[in-house]
């Protein structure tokens, strides 16, 4: 949406499972306390992060902002490897989640259906609010044309700033909802972020409709790949990424002239 | 000009005296780092293009070299050159589909080959050893010379390496670099001149891509393997590291970027914090970012230019 | 001019260093004799290895004496970042420096890539960290021994105990690399020789975060058995997975490569599952008593199998060169070859000839509940000790081309 690429994204996933797994840890905060805690307190980090050192950015070639994102996830995890050591750290969901469902065609664990509907329902909102609501639609405008959007009297900085912290506290929610089904280690946001720009890139820079049919499409894509042929479903993401970057450079659900 | 010769110069006395100061070995991977980052520097620096997978061509010549010297058992320099020209083949492709993208595009479609070719290389076990990497059996011969020894091997890098820097300054100097940074500057008015932006810009993304694969190629031989880190997506942001920091578009900065960046590793890894180090290189390379974007060297030429502006 | 005048000056300074260093052994004779202990410091086998192997490495230089031949013993930590070139680097750096004995090495990459520099240098490597059977195998060298495990004798512990209890049925979880191949070879192997065999394999692409289209597979499969042939990372999410989809209810679960700090970081996930260990800490007395002194120095930590076969390592170069009265490396290795011994660590254990496999007894072990726990990290239950014969590669299936 703002054409930040933003390397820490990964990092910010990765700070909401710690996020959840200190909080049980220290305070004894139940799991859906730290759904809702945990995303808010890495988000307020994003702003600080936004306010103090991305902002210094803008006006600058996107690549910067790239780089500086960059340089932020070395420092980030290894101070996250300092404080938390770099082998997993343990955490399991509530015991309401833990168990299986029987869903008539198959059994399934009743944590992975919390977070399909969890993801299904966030990817909503987060869809009608920048549609339909009037804050998505300054949103669209002040990245479509900044200029004008301020001289309507529409403060953008606050509205960059805020989107940011809402997509860094996305990124956290992931991490709280991965926190039981993975191992919560400093490096784990190091997987995720390249195959979340893949994914981005292929439905289309700012287009969350896009992203999340990229997303699913491809996680079915991938699954059935590795069923065929399993050497190949890694690189499968990224093939898909290039052919589609070459027929359609705005990604799949992109406006046109974001390509270029 | 004068001045550019002293520099050269100082450098290149720098590198002749490098084994006294730190391992041969890791005098050799400095070299080579050096000339990697000058290979980004052509694409990023003078063609104003992120690669963010350069480490796709500093690697995969790194294995094609490898493969090349213990499958086939061939003269080292056959082996750096069969690795060149991968480098340069798979430039010249790569080039053709992403050099049409600008910015951040540009930077994610290298960043997705390159991480194809990671994958490839951990797969397929039986051509690269996959997690294990490749061993060499000792370097063997160099035009039929024996190259065993390191610090030998560390001079024959460094007039290589200087060999490789020599021509990058010469194509960014040539009338064809002369129009790259007017392209930089304004495309639009370039395209208008009747330049044919693409072609040029394909052309300077293949010869930097051949270039880090001479700089791989020698790093593979120097250090008798080809691992995973060589292909990996964190070299490739390593080297965006050392030349921003050392200074884009300069030449010289990569160098200064790439010898801070390796000798602090060197030394860094030695001391109490040894552990930390990407966490001093990211702080750094932040600050950088934030405050002197021109690099070091970029600050320092601007500093003069000022001076004699007064 | 003056630049060129500094640059030969240079250069000539720096070909009389050139002549000087190239010259054979000749201050390095009466300064210490140093240990190299190359190992992942900080990342994700620092817990396995790292600090307390230096630890346990300079417990057995201390009780040595802290000398050697006259001369001093130090350690040296080297830190490889699980690079292999790194690796390799460090190790020349150490031997030129004095070095005489390169140790421990984790993960696979980086113990080949020492391997070769052993080769090359002629000096001594005993790796205990990385576990690629190829190291006794294509790889093997002269100058370079393979001391606590190898996946042959993993897959072989673990899939013959429970293919011969009853588990003839597997399906494996396997990552799709070089280490996932070869265990998924060795185990088939070693189940096929009980009877039983592997109902289906998945391969795990690399990255795989998200296993339960795997699990809900195996659960449909019905077999005895889940191998999950995978190692660190891995492990923990697929383990994590077959516990949320009920698969430990229904079946045995095998893991193919597990350490006790893992166990000791993520204790609900690992609990009962099957692995074999080199050693574990409170296996006898004497292993007890050692553990006892290496937990006083480690803030009340037990020692991982790959610590103690450092000490135990260390412990026994050092031996060896007293015995031959020299560091040389030829003089120790003819030494050691075919020499039987025990200690603390290795049961009936030996530096075989053939390929360098140091053989011993290994242990297949249960992994406890925390309720059935007496004690702080007493995770293990023993329940099969395999004799050397049977657990490692036998000699006549050696793919070692011995050429020393």
């Amino acid at each position: 949406m703002l054409r930040v690429v933003n390397f820490a994204h990964g990092a910010m996933y990765m700070l909401g499972a710690f996020a959840t797994y200190y909080g049980a840890q220290l305070v004894h905060l139940p799991f859906f306390v730290a759904l809702v805690v945990a995303p808010l307190v890495v988000g307020a980090f994003g702003i600080l992060l936004e306010t103090t050192l991305l902002r210094r950015l803008y006006g600058l070639d996107p690549i910067y902002t790239l780089l500086l994102t960059f340089a932020l996830v070395l420092v980030i995890e290894d101070l996250m490897r300092i404080l938390a050591g770099p082998l997993g750290s343990p955490y399991s969901a509530p015991d309401a989640l833990s168990g299986a469902t029987n869903l008539g065609f198959t059994i399934y664990p009743t944590y992975r259906l919390f977070v399909i509907v969890v993801s299904l329902v966030v990817c909503a909102l987060a869809w009608w609010t920048l549609e339909r609501t009037a804050v998505g639609a300054r949103i669209r405008a002040a990245t479509e044309n900044p200029v004008l959007v301020r001289a309507l009297g529409i403060d953008t900085r606050r509205l960059v700033t805020m989107t940011f912290g809402a997509g860094v506290a996305l990124a956290a929610l992931a991490g709280v909802l991965a926190a039981p089904t993975t191992n919560v280690q400093p490096s784990m946001g190091d997987t995720v972020i390249i195959y979340t720009f893949a994914i981005v890139v292929i439905g289309g820079l700012g287009s969350i409709v896009g992203s999340i049919v990229a997303g699913f499409a491809l996680g079915l894509l991938q699954t059935l790949g590795g069923v065929v042929y399993a050497p190949i479903s890694t690189t499968l993401i990224f093939i898909v990424m290039v052919v589609v970057i070459v027929l359609r450079p705005a990604g799949l659900f992109g406006k046109p002239e974001n390509g270029r | 000009m004068r001045r550019g010769t002293f520099v050269a110069f100082a450098l290149l006395a720098l590198g002749v005296v490098l084994p006294l100061v730190v391992y041969p070995v890791v005098a050799i991977d400095l070299a080579c780092f050096a000339l990697f980052a000058v290979s980004l520097d052509l694409i990023f620096g003078f063609a104003g293009m992120l690669s963010f997978g350069q480490a796709l061509f500093w690697g995969g010549a790194g294995y094609v070299t490898t493969i090349a010297i213990s499958r086939a058992h061939v003269d080292g320099a056959v082996g750096i050159l069969l690795g060149v020209l991968y480098a340069l083949v798979l430039a010249a492709c790569v080039g053709a589909i992403a050099v049409r993208r600008a910015g951040i595009y540009f930077a994610m479609i290298t960043l997705g080959v390159a991480q194809i070719q990671y994958f490839s290389a951990f797969q397929l076990v039986d051509l690269t050893g996959g997690e294990n990497g490749l061993q060499l059996n000792g370097r063997g011969m160099l035009l039929g010379l024996p190259v065993e020894n390191d610090i030998e091997f560390y001079y024959v890098v460094l007039v290589l390496v200087a060999l490789g820097v020599w021509f990058a300054l010469r194509l960014t100097r040539s009338p064809f670099g002369g129009v790259l940074r007017a392209m930089r500057e304004n495309e639009t008015r370039a395209i208008a001149l009747g330049y044919r932006v693409d072609r040029y810009k394909l052309v300077m993304f293949t010869l930097a891509g051949g270039l880090a694969g001479f700089a791989g190629a020698l790093y593979a031989l120097g250090n008798r393997l080809a691992g995973l880190d060589m292909v990996d997506w964190h070299t490739s942001g390593a080297v965006v590291m050392m030349t921003v920091l050392g200074g884009l578009g300069t030449i010289v900065g990569p160098i200064v970027g790439a010898g801070l960046f390796e000798s602090l590793d060197y030394f860094v890894s030695k001391t109490a914090i040894g552990q930390e180090t990407n966490l001093v290189m990211g702080a750094i390379f932040a600050l950088c970012v934030l405050l002197f974007r021109r690099g070091i060297v970029g600050e320092l030429l601007a500093g003069r230019i000022r001076h004699r502006a007064e | 001019m003056r630049p060129f005048r500094s640059v030969s000056a240079a250069l000539a300074s720096a070909l009389l260093y050139a002549s000087v260093s190239a010259l054979p052994g000749s201050a390095a004779d009466t300064g210490p004799i140093k240990i190299a202990v190359i190992t992942d410091m900080s990342g994700v086998y620092a817990a396995l290895s790292g600090p307390g192997a230096i630890e346990a490495v300079k417990m057995a230089v201390e009780d040595a004496g802290g000398k050697l031949l006259g001369r001093s013993l130090v350690v040296d930590t080297v830190d490889h970042r699980n690079q292999g070139p790194l690796a390799a680097t460090k190790a020349r750096e150490e031997y030129d420096g004095g070095a005489e004995l390169a140790l421990d090495m984790t993960n696979s990459a980086t113990a080949l890539a020492v391997a070769e520099v052993a080769k090359e240098k002629k000096k001594l490597a005993i790796v205990t960290g990385g576990g690629s059977s190829a190291l006794t195998g294509a790889s093997c060298n002269r100058y370079t021994y393979h001391y606590a495990y190898d996946t042959y004798a993993l897959a072989h512990s673990t899939g013959t105990n429970i293919a011969a209890s009853g588990g003839k049925t597997w399906y494996g979880i396997v990552p799709n690399y070089a280490f996932g191949a070869q265990m998924l070879a060795d185990f088939t192997d070693a189940v096929k020789a009980k009877g039983g065999d592997f109902i289906h394999a998945d391969l795990m692409p690399l990255g795989t975060t998200d296993f339960s289209s795997y699990m809900i597979a195996a659960k449909n499969a019905h077999p005895a058995v889940l191998g999950l042939l995978n190692a660190g990372a891995d492990t923990v999410n697929s383990m994590k997975a077959a516990k949320q989809f009920g698969l430990d209810k229904v079946m045995k679960i095998a893991v193919g490569l597990l350490f006790i700090s893992d166990v000791d970081a993520l204790p609900d996930v690992f609990e009962g599952s099957r692995i074999t260990t080199s050693w574990y800490w409170n296996e006898d007395k004497a292993a007890r008593a050692w553990a006892d002194r290496y937990a006083k120095r480690m803030h009340g930590l037990r020692p991982t199998d790959i610590q103690a076969a450092d000490y135990s390592a260390t412990t026994q170069w050092i031996a060896a060169v007293k015995a031959v009265g020299t560091t040389n490396a030829d003089a120790v290795q003819k030494y050691l070859d075919g020499r039987q011994f025990n200690d603390f660590y290795a049961h009936g254990g030996e530096w075989r000839a053939r390929d360098h496999r140091v053989t011993h007894d290994m242990y297949v072990v249960d992994v406890l509940a925390k309720s059935q726990v007496k004690e702080p990290h007493a995770w293990f239950k023993i329940v099969q000790t395999i004799p050397p014969s049977r657990a490692f590669r036998p000699e006549s299936q050696s793919t070692c081309k011995k050429d020393w």
